[in-house]
Parts: C-alpha cells; sequence; structure tokens
C-alpha cells in the first residue's frame, strides 16, 4: 500500500476528517524547552558523581522514561537482576546502548552460592549490555552480621579483582541505622542503599552520617515514606517536598526515585537545585500528621518496654509493611520474626505499657498485627 | 409472546453466566499440584496463599507491578525432585482477575519469544517456565536447568486450568507482517512512558530496510491506547500535541483548529510518530524510518480495529 492509499484509508475512517492534511505536511522544529539545573554529588569513595535526583528503574515501563532522565542530567539508574524475569535490567542496557560511559547503573546480586552469584552477575552484564557493573550491591540484607560476613567480601572482591564490578554495597529495608553502623565499622562495602525518609528518627540520621563518614555513599530510596497516593491523603501532593527534605540531608549522595512516566522523572528532577522552602515544610507537616498514627518509623525509642520481651517492634513493622508501604518486601521478613507465644503474651495482657513517643497507639496497632497474623 | 420469549433467553444467559462463572471459580489452591505429582517430585515448602496486602511477604519489590496489573491473590510452593535434591521447582499461580491482567503481566516477563506450547501463550528457557490462562499467570523457576521438567510442571498446570477466556481480542488488531514475536505488550498505565496515553497495547516491528543487515537492527512500535470514550481520547491526543509542541517536532496547524483528528511529528524519546484516534482508541507508529511502510502498517492497524 502505498502513501496516497494510506492517505485514503485514514481519511475514509474517519468520516470527513483531514488527517490526510496532517498526515502531507512537514515537521517543523519543536520549541526549546526549560528544563531543572542538575546538581551532583560524590558517592562516597567511590568518587563517582552522581545527580542527587536519580532514577529506579524497577517498574518503569518504556526506555523513553530513562532517556528524558538522561537528558535530564540524571546519571545514576538502579535496577535489579530479579526484576520483570530479567526484563528490566534489558530495557536498562538497550535505553543506553552507545550512553553506557555516561551512566552509572547500579544492579543486585542475592546471597547464594558462588556458583549462583557469579551466574547471576554475568546474566546481569550481558542483559545490560556491558563488560561492566558501576555498584552491584547485594539484594536486602537484613543483619549486622550479613553486613559484616567476610565471605560476601570475599566474592564481591573477586567480582571487582575480575574487572566485572567497580564497586560494591548492600541494600536495606530496615534495621537501617544498626547496618549501617556495621557496615561503617566492617569497611566492606562502598554504597548503601537504604530506606531514608522526613519520617526516620535522628538514630538513623545519625547512622547515615557515620557511614558518609566512613566513606560509604548514601543512595536513598523510599523517600516518599510508603508512597500514599494523592488520591488517598485528599489531594495532597508533599512527593517533591518529601524528596527535597531527604537531599536536604548532605550526607545523603542520592535519591532513587522510582517512576514510570515521563511526567513523573520531570515532577523528581525539578527539584534538583531548589531549596527547601517554607511550603514544603507546610506541606510535609500535613503529610505527617496524615502519616500520624498509621505508621512505625522504627524509631527504636521504645525497645525492651515490654516486661515480656515482645519483640513489639517486629509487630508494629508488620502493620507499617502491610498497612503504610505497600510497597515492600518486608512483611516476611516481620512475619518470621514473630512466634506464637509473641502473640499469645500479647492476648492474655491485660494492658499494654508500651509508650510511643510519636504518638502511635500501640495497643490499636498490636491488635491490627494479631487480626492480620490470625488471617494470614 | 415476543415478550416471553426475551424473559426465556434472559434467563438462559444468565444461567450459561453463572454457570461460566462457576465453573471457573475454582479455589486458586486446587490448581496446585499436590498429589498425583509428576513422577520422581516431591512437595517441600507450601502452599502458600498471598493476597493484595500480603504479596511483599513474597515478592522481592516487584509486588506493585503486580498490583497495578490487578493482583488478587496467588499461591507459591516449591517442590524437590528426590533423586536430585538440588534441584527444586518453585511454583507461583496468581490470580490477576481477568485475562487482560494477566496477559499484561505475562508481557512484561517475558523478554524473548520462547514458547512453550502451554498456555494461552507461554515462555520457555532452561530454568523458567511462564504462561497465562484465562486469569492466571504462573510462573515455574527451576534451580538446575531442566526445561523438559519445567514443560511438564507447566502442561500439568494448564490443564488443569478450566478458564476458558480467549486472549485479548486487541492483539489480534496487531498487523502480522513485520511484527516481532512475542513483542506485544500491555500497559495498565504510562504507555509509551507517557502518563496522558493511559492503559493500551504496543508490539514492535522489524522495519523493511534497503537490504537486509541494515532492517536487522531497526525498529518501531505500534500502539494501541485505549480510553474510557471519545472526547477522552481526542484530549489525550490534544496533550499529545502539547507534548510535541515543547519537547519535540510536530507537524504544523493546530489539530483543533483544523479539526482532525491525527497528529504526526517527531518525539525526542520515541522518534517519528503519527497518531490517529478512532472511537475511544488512539493508535499510533512511532521510532519508524521507512515512512511508507509505517504508514502502510497504520492504516492496517486501523482498518482492522473494530
Amino acid at each position: 500500500m502505498g502513501r496516497r492509499r494510506f492517505i485514503k484509508t485514514i481519511s475514509s475512517t474517519f468520516l470527513g476528517m483531514a488527517a490526510s492534511n496532517i498526515l502531507k505536511v512537514s515537521s517543523s522544529s519543536g520549541k526549546g524547552e526549560k528544563t531543572a539545573t542538575p546538581e551532583y554529588r560524590t558517592l562516597g569513595r567511590t568518587g563517582l558523581k552522581v545527580a542527587v535526583v536519580s532514577m529506579g528503574v524497577m517498574n518503569c515501563s518504556d526506555p523513553a522514561v530513562l532517556l528524558r532522565a538522561f537528558d535530564l542530567g540524571i546519571n545514576f539508574y538502579d535496577t535489579a537482576d530479579c526484576y520483570m524475569h530479567g526484563y528490566n535490567e534489558e530495557m536498562v542496557g538497550k535505553a543506553f546502548e552507545g550512553r553506557r560511559p555516561k551512566v552509572f547503573i547500579q544492579t543486585k546480586v542475592h546471597v547464594h552460592d558462588e556458583g549462583k552469584m557469579r551466574a547471576s552477575v554475568e546474566r546481569s552484564l550481558r542483559r545490560l549490555r556491558t563488560d561492566y557493573i558501576d555498584v552491584l550491591v547485594w539484594h536486602n540484607l537484613r543483619t549486622p552480621e550479613e553486613v559484616s560476613d567476610p565471605n560476601l567480601f570475599e566474592f564481591m572482591s573477586k567480582m571487582k579483582k575480575e574487572g566485572k564490578v567497580r564497586f560494591t554495597g548492600f541494600s536495606a529495608h530496615s534495621r537501617m541505622a544498626s547496618l549501617l553502623g556495621a557496615a561503617a565499622k566492617s569497611n566492606f562495602h562502598d554504597v548503601a542503599l537504604v530506606s531514608y525518609n522526613f519520617t526516620h528518627s535522628k538514630g538513623l540520621k545519625e547512622a547515615v552520617a557515620l557511614a558518609a563518614k566512613s566513606g560509604m555513599g548514601i543512595v536513598a530510596m523510599k523517600t516518599q515514606a510508603g508512597g500514599y497516593k494523592k488520591e488517598k491523603m485528599g489531594g495532597l501532593g508533599p512527593h517533591q517536598a518529601a524528596l527535597k527534605y531527604v537531599l536536604m540531608d548532605q550526607n545523603v549522595s542520592c535519591a532513587v526515585q522510582g517512576v514510570t512516566t515521563i511526567e513523573q522523572i520531570e515532577e523528581c528532577a525539578a527539584v534538583m537545585g531548589i531549596s527547601f522552602s517554607k511550603g514544603d515544610l507546610d506541606a510535609l507537616k500535613q503529610y505527617q500528621s496524615f502519616l500520624h498514627g498509621r505508621i512505625c518509623t522504627m524509631c527504636g525509642d521504645c525497645a525492651g518496654e515490654c516486661p515480656y520481651g515482645v519483640p513489639h517492634g517486629d509487630l508494629l513493622k508488620l502493620v507499617m509493611h502491610h498497612d503504610g508501604y505497600e510497597n515492600d518486601s518486608l512483611l516476611r521478613e516481620s512475619l518470621q520474626m514473630i512466634t506464637r507465644q509473641d502473640i499469645q503474651h500479647c492476648s492474655e495482657c491485660p494492658s499494654c505499657s508500651i509508650i510511643c513517643r510519636r504518638g502511635l497507639d500501640v495497643r490499636v496497632q498490636i491488635k491490627m498485627a494479631q487480626e492480620f497474623i490470625v488471617r494470614s | 409472546m415476543a415478550h416471553r420469549k426475551l424473559i426465556i433467553l434472559s434467563i438462559l444467559a444468565a444461567m450459561f453466566v453463572w454457570f461460566e462463572a462457576s465453573l471457573w471459580a475454582v479455589p486458586l489452591e486446587s490448581l496446585m499440584p499436590k498429589k498425583d505429582l509428576p513422577d520422581g517430585w516431591a512437595l517441600i515448602d507450601g502452599p502458600q496463599t498471598y493476597t493484595e496486602k500480603t504479596l511483599f511477604n513474597h515478592i522481592d519489590g516487584q509486588a506493585e507491578l503486580y498490583l497495578k496489573y490487578g493482583f488478587q491473590k496467588s499461591i507459591f510452593a516449591i517442590y524437590q525432585n528426590r533423586k536430585n535434591p538440588k534441584n527444586q521447582i518453585e511454583l507461583d499461580i496468581y490470580d490477576m482477575g481477568n485475562v487482560l491482567q494477566a496477559f499484561g503481566i505475562f508481557s512484561r516477563f517475558r523478554n524473548e519469544d520462547r514458547p512453550g506450547g502451554f498456555g494461552l501463550d507461554s515462555y520457555l528457557n532452561d530454568r523458567s517456565a511462564l504462561f497465562y490462562k484465562g486469569k492466571y499467570f504462573v510462573l515455574l523457576y527451576a534451580s538446575e536447568s531442566s526445561p523438559s521438567a519445567l514443560e511438564q510442571w507447566a502442561k500439568r498446570i494448564a490443564s488443569g486450568i478450566v478458564d476458558t477466556s480467549p486472549s485479548p481480542k486487541e492483539i489480534s488488531y496487531f498487523p502480522k507482517d513485520g511484527l516481532e514475536p512475542g513483542s506485544i505488550q500491555y500497559f495498565p498505565e504510562g504507555l509509551l512512558g507517557h502518563q496522558f496515553l493511559k492503559r493500551g497495547f504496543e508490539g514492535t516491528y522489524t522495519e523493511k530496510g534497503e537490504d537486509k543487515a541494515e532492517a536487522k537492527d531497526r525498529e518501531c512500535k505500534l500502539f494501541l491506547a485505549i480510553f474510557e470514550n471519545s472526547q477522552e481520547a481526542m484530549t489525550a491526543l490534544r496533550i499529545y500535541k502539547e507534548d510535541l509542541s515543547k519537547k519535540g517536532r510536530p507537524s504544523s496547524g493546530s489539530i483543533i483548529e483544523s479539526k482532525t483528528r491525527a497528529l504526526k511529528g517527531e518525539d525526542p524519546y520515541q522518534g517519528k510518530v503519527v497518531v490517529v484516534q478512532k472511537g475511544f482508541y488512539l493508535l499510533g507508529v512511532v521510532g519508524y524510518e521507512n515512512e511508507e511502510d509505517a504508514e502502510n502498517r497504520l492504516a492496517e492497524f486501523v482498518r482492522d480495529i473494530k
């Protein structure tokens, strides 16, 4: 079918619409576009200069979003071997083919035996269409012991020595403060990818500072404290404020934003070079009051308060992962930490002596956790 | 008399719908093999059920993607080969609510065309098998290379699914010529990375070049964005035009002024683009080099949309 026939087909399809006029005209130049000024920080001892607003590719639907991010000056991209059965890494590789030296790619590996870990790294390299990974992180470490495990360090050292990986680190979704503390001591890691947002405690802020001081590059994730949707918050949209808040901490090298569209990455990138305003503070205060009583920030201030030794922090965490984040893999960990005896203790206890300094009704939260455990 | 016939027909139709629904409403747990397993295999862990609230319990970081695709419930178990205990198969069966969403999530996980011959469409390699059938999306991972075992397991599970929903009809709208096998994907939001395009399908095509070597790496995409009504589709077309005005190179003239419902230009991230509106759809071709070829494809696409 030739062009004329095509035009005829289109035109007849739309019954009198002048589509053919559109299809005949030649393209004209687009207008210049105003973009945010990119802002870069050094990623700890790696020396990499990364855009403070970076991108979590996890659920991204189209390479166009990556290319838009690239044009906005974003140069650090976080993916993982397991996202979309490897397709996520493939998309990153394809999008940045020809641009590889200009971007930094962070991907992940799960703790397994060496053969499987090696195979995972090789698969990542193939999918990413590269011969090196800028930052390879352990996926979701959970204990200080894991963070300090010399066997894990040995594997990463081999990967570095073989030139497959430039820098290494770990990711953590919980107990971030203690993991960062252990990592700062062990000196095994170049980078830490941790949950960090305005709801977190002073303890985590200090741990971030300690880790940064030891030379680790801090990459923040989950900056939105659960990512509640605007509609769910009655139209309140504090996402830029929440991001700015994290970036105010100079110990944070960058934040990886989990976006899926060009519009979302533009909204995030617009934060670069803009200081935290009173309006942002107001938005965060509103957000905080929305979250008040909804989630435990895992500050740890109530640790050891249960006379029966029930690890109530785990119960609170369970509720947060269940009701608040709706975006995490940590429920399993929370469930594993809770025994039947713990639940029984709570059920039989006439009054709970735990007091949350942040106003969380611990009894209500524990009841929710109990109900959830019974259901599941 | 006609009235009575209509009532009877309505009752029969309702009975048929009820019968179909009840036929498919088998408990998810019943799809998970527990007894009569393939020879040499034993259930060693599970079955464990996950809901919308507990999926995070199971999936490391990807739960959000499943929720976007309408995840309802899933079940998970691990089987072990008795002769080689290191050889284990992890099985996930996801109830995605309907066949469109099941196809959608399947399309996001299948990264090349390696059909296994089970379900409505499938993928099989040395260590994994995935397929969708009806409202179910099924994933199998093997710890050791065992494609034949995976195939056997997948076929067994597929045969237990009685949901006979056909594949989403939109798949059939995509012209076959030049379509890269297994490339059609469904996105519940953010089609082509644009919020305003909302949900829809895209398929990748190999472009015809001057010679074969040149054609190999040249690809373009056809897409089909689906809206609630034609007004919404027109609004999205207008936003697309505005977006191209800001970032790309739209065709001259306003689509509103000229009362046309089509758009041509150059998207900075997708390449050359032609978009047309048909009812509550926007159809388009993006990223093409060969204009005639692309327009022919789009014309065929437009013609085939019912």
